[in-house]
């Protein structure tokens, strides 16, 4: 092709397209408020077209105001949500985790919902007092989602689920042979956030917490670093499939190629959902300990926002009972804000909840008490230290020793 | 004419190996049946039983829309770096002015600048001149990036052109901007399609920009719609590997359409005299 030909015909592309997107502009629907909502839930096969749904029968029953989902890939989205906002934009209603709702809350990018609900007016769950910072609400559980251990019953000996935590060993064990694998868990920095989650319920089942409720850091007491020991224990025992991140080693799970796997009620519910390959069964984690940890995602108001009562009209319809009922039935094995019963037909589809939801009186937030705002800095402090234990071979009490004192030199400044 | 050689023809396909297996085990991913993805021993065949899954992958999926987006993105921010681009390539090149060597210098400061940098600033930019969720936007901000690189590139090539070509254009007439059009444009064609390459694969895979600046479903581009089939809880792995199979098939169309234009620009400069 003439040269002078193909250059000609890429600008004339290039002003013709140009022309045509200048034009377009930022969604502007005719009189209507546009809300805009970001979850990573809106992202999942299944879940999220499920609650693209249900956000749909709000738009449905107000025809002045459009929610507009705003989907996001989880890998990115704490990195885009806190771009957006220091650019004083975002979308106006946000799910945070747990730690970037704190780190929000901190940083005033999030609204106090004065005037938005009456408190009286719910019943909401034990976790919900989590969402108070010096007693200002700064949002609702949008959904909480115990740990439970979920394992494939055809590869346990006599199908049964481990008690404790030497039972545990011994099953997985067992099961590892023929490319199949006893348990999975995370232990790379490339999944600090994921392998944080894992190795607090190790450390809450052996009867430890990060910190004291005054913010105290407690990351070398005896029951950490008793939990860090059972992490490396299982690490040493080739039970598990190393390097594998969690979303393979959950397909895996699923293919019937892991025995047991401790995971929150979101993963069980996705598992469900995508047949019944090997069907799942769940037993509280096989610890000394009950406690685990949890996780909770409140739903915020972006202090951006420029249309706030439309924002929290939505939220007033989402804590109404009947769509706190839908929600929780769509999400699967989690609680939403308020107290919702499950039904028999959800018990009937999903013989595992049981499990998960006896565990919600010793669900505890991964975060360390007190220190919430610092919890990124920690948890990459103590995931080194803890890959320093797994792969260094360094002691796991000198490894807590120095996750102490890094936090209190580098974190808290003492 | 190159004598044939074991050796060499051995490092050429063993360099080929490591630039097409990946493409090669994506596609392979993508066709092999689930209970098979975590075997002991993985498959090395596709099984062309599972194609269905690219029929899923192209219908089920906004996969189209999205490369619709990326390709309008790409070409946008191609074409316009290159319009952009040409002048003061040519400036830098031919003329001599105050400030030159800054001029040329602060082309490069900009590439210092990581894009994670600028997107906070620029997100606040593109919200006061309503270019979030516009496709113009993303076009814009990636040209910024690689209007530098282009220019230079091109630079280089104009000083290549023999002088006197564009003195003998001026006395037949023609004005400065005559002569890059008509003149300098043309010998540098093989440069502009390499400089053409290095901006559309940037507007093509650019990932934090399309992330952040986009919100709307209609806009996305497909390097972020690939990504967010990469769930929290849960990856479909065969769809994953579907879509960034197709995903690399414009590229590599737009690659071998240019192709030989880009080497030669590659050796073209190379050789004075």
């Amino acid at each position: 092709m003439n040269m002078r030909k193909l250059l000609s015909g890429s600008f004339a592309t290039a002003v013709a397209g140009t022309m045509l997107f200048a034009a377009t502009g930022a969604s502007a629907q005719s009189g209507k408020t546009v809300v805009t909502f970001a979850a990573s839930h809106f992202a999942e096969v299944g879940r999220g077209d499920r609650l693209k749904a249900w956000v749909e029968k709000f738009n449905a029953a107000n025809p002045d105001i459009e929610v507009k989902p705003v989907t996001i890939p989880f890998s990115s989205f704490a990195s885009t949500i806190f771009t957006q906002l220091g650019g004083k934009g975002g979308p106006d209603l946000i799910r945070f985790d747990l730690p970037e709702f704190y780190a929000a809350a901190a940083s005033n990018s999030v609204l106090p919902w004065d005037g938005v609900i009456n408190d009286a007016d719910y019943k909401f769950t034990s976790a919900d007092k989590y969402l108070k910072i010096n007693g200002k609400r700064y949002g609702v559980a949008f959904d909480t989602a115990n740990y439970a251990m979920i394992y494939n019953a055809a590869l346990l000996p006599d199908g049964k689920p481990p008690k404790t935590f030497d039972e545990f060993l011994t099953a997985a064990k067992a099961a590892t042979k023929d490319g199949n694998y006893g348990f999975a868990y995370r232990a790379t920095m490339a999944e600090r956030g994921g392998a944080w989650y894992d190795v607090t319920n190790f450390v809450y089942g052996f009867g430890g917490r990060w910190s004291k409720p005054d913010g105290t850091p407690t990351f070398n007491s005896p029951e950490v670093v008793a939990g860090i020991a059972a992490y490396k224990q299982v690490y040493d025992a080739g039970i598990t499939p190393k390097g594998t991140d969690a979303a393979t080693y959950r397909r895996m799970f699923w293919e019937g190629k892991i025995a047991t796997v401790v995971d929150n009620g979101g993963v069980a519910t996705i598992l469900t959902s995508q047949g019944k390959a090997h069907p799942i069964s769940a037993a509280h984690s096989p610890f000394p300990h009950r406690e685990q940890g949890m996780i909770l995602a409140p739903i915020t108001i972006n202090a951006n926002t420029k249309v706030k009562d439309a924002a929290a009209k939505f939220l007033r319809w989402m804590l109404e009972p009947k769509n706190q009922q839908e929600l929780q039935t769509l999400l699967g094995a989690v609680n939403v804000a308020t107290i919702v019963e499950r039904t028999p037909e959800e018990l009937k589809a999903m013989p595992w909840l049981k499990a998960y939801d006896e565990q919600t009186p010793y669900s505890v937030p991964a975060l360390p008490q007190g220190l919430e705002v610092k919890s990124p800095e920690i948890q990459q402090i103590v995931v080194q230290q803890l890959l320093k234990v797994l792969q260094g071979g360094v002691a796991p009490q000198v490894a807590m020793d120095e996750a102490q004192r890094l936090v209190q030199t580098r974190v808290l400044g003492q | 004419m190159a004598r044939f050689h074991p050796f060499h023809a051995a490092a050429v396909l063993a360099v080929l190996g490591v630039a097409v297996f990946p493409l090669y085990w994506m596609f392979v991913t993508s066709l092999t049946p689930s209970d098979q993805l975590f075997a002991d021993r993985p498959q090395l065949l596709p099984s062309l039983a599972q194609l269905p899954t690219y029929i899923e992958a192209w219908s089920g999926t906004s996969l189209r829309h999205w490369l619709f987006n990326s390709i309008i993105v790409a070409v946008g921010t191609t074409a316009l770096s290159i319009v952009l681009a040409i002048l003061p390539a040519y400036a830098l090149s031919r003329m001599d002015f105050r400030g030159k060597l800054l001029f040329g210098f602060a082309l490069f400061l900009t590439q210092m600048l990581p894009e994670a940098m600028l997107v906070v600033p620029l997100y606040d930019i593109f919200t006061k001149l309503s270019l979030l969720n516009t496709l113009l936007g993303l076009i814009l901000a990636n040209a910024a990036f690689t209007v530098p690189v282009v220019t230079w590139i091109l630079k280089g090539a104009i000083d290549a052109v023999p002088y006197e070509i564009e003195e003998a254009a001026r006395i037949d007439g023609c004005s400065r901007i005559g002569i890059v059009l008509a003149v300098v444009v043309p010998l540098i064609a093989p440069t502009l399609a390499a400089a053409a390459v290095i901006a559309f694969f940037h507007g093509w895979n650019e990932y934090v920009f399309a992330q952040t600046f986009i919100s709307d479903d209609q806009w996305r581009t497909a390097s972020v719609g690939l990504a967010s089939f990469i769930g929290e809880l849960s990856t479909p792995v065969h769809t994953v590997m579907a879509v960034g199979f197709i995903y690399t098939v414009p590229a590599v169309v737009f690659y071998l359409f240019v192709q030989r234009y880009v080497v030669a620009g590659m050796t073209s400069g190379g050789v004075k005299g």
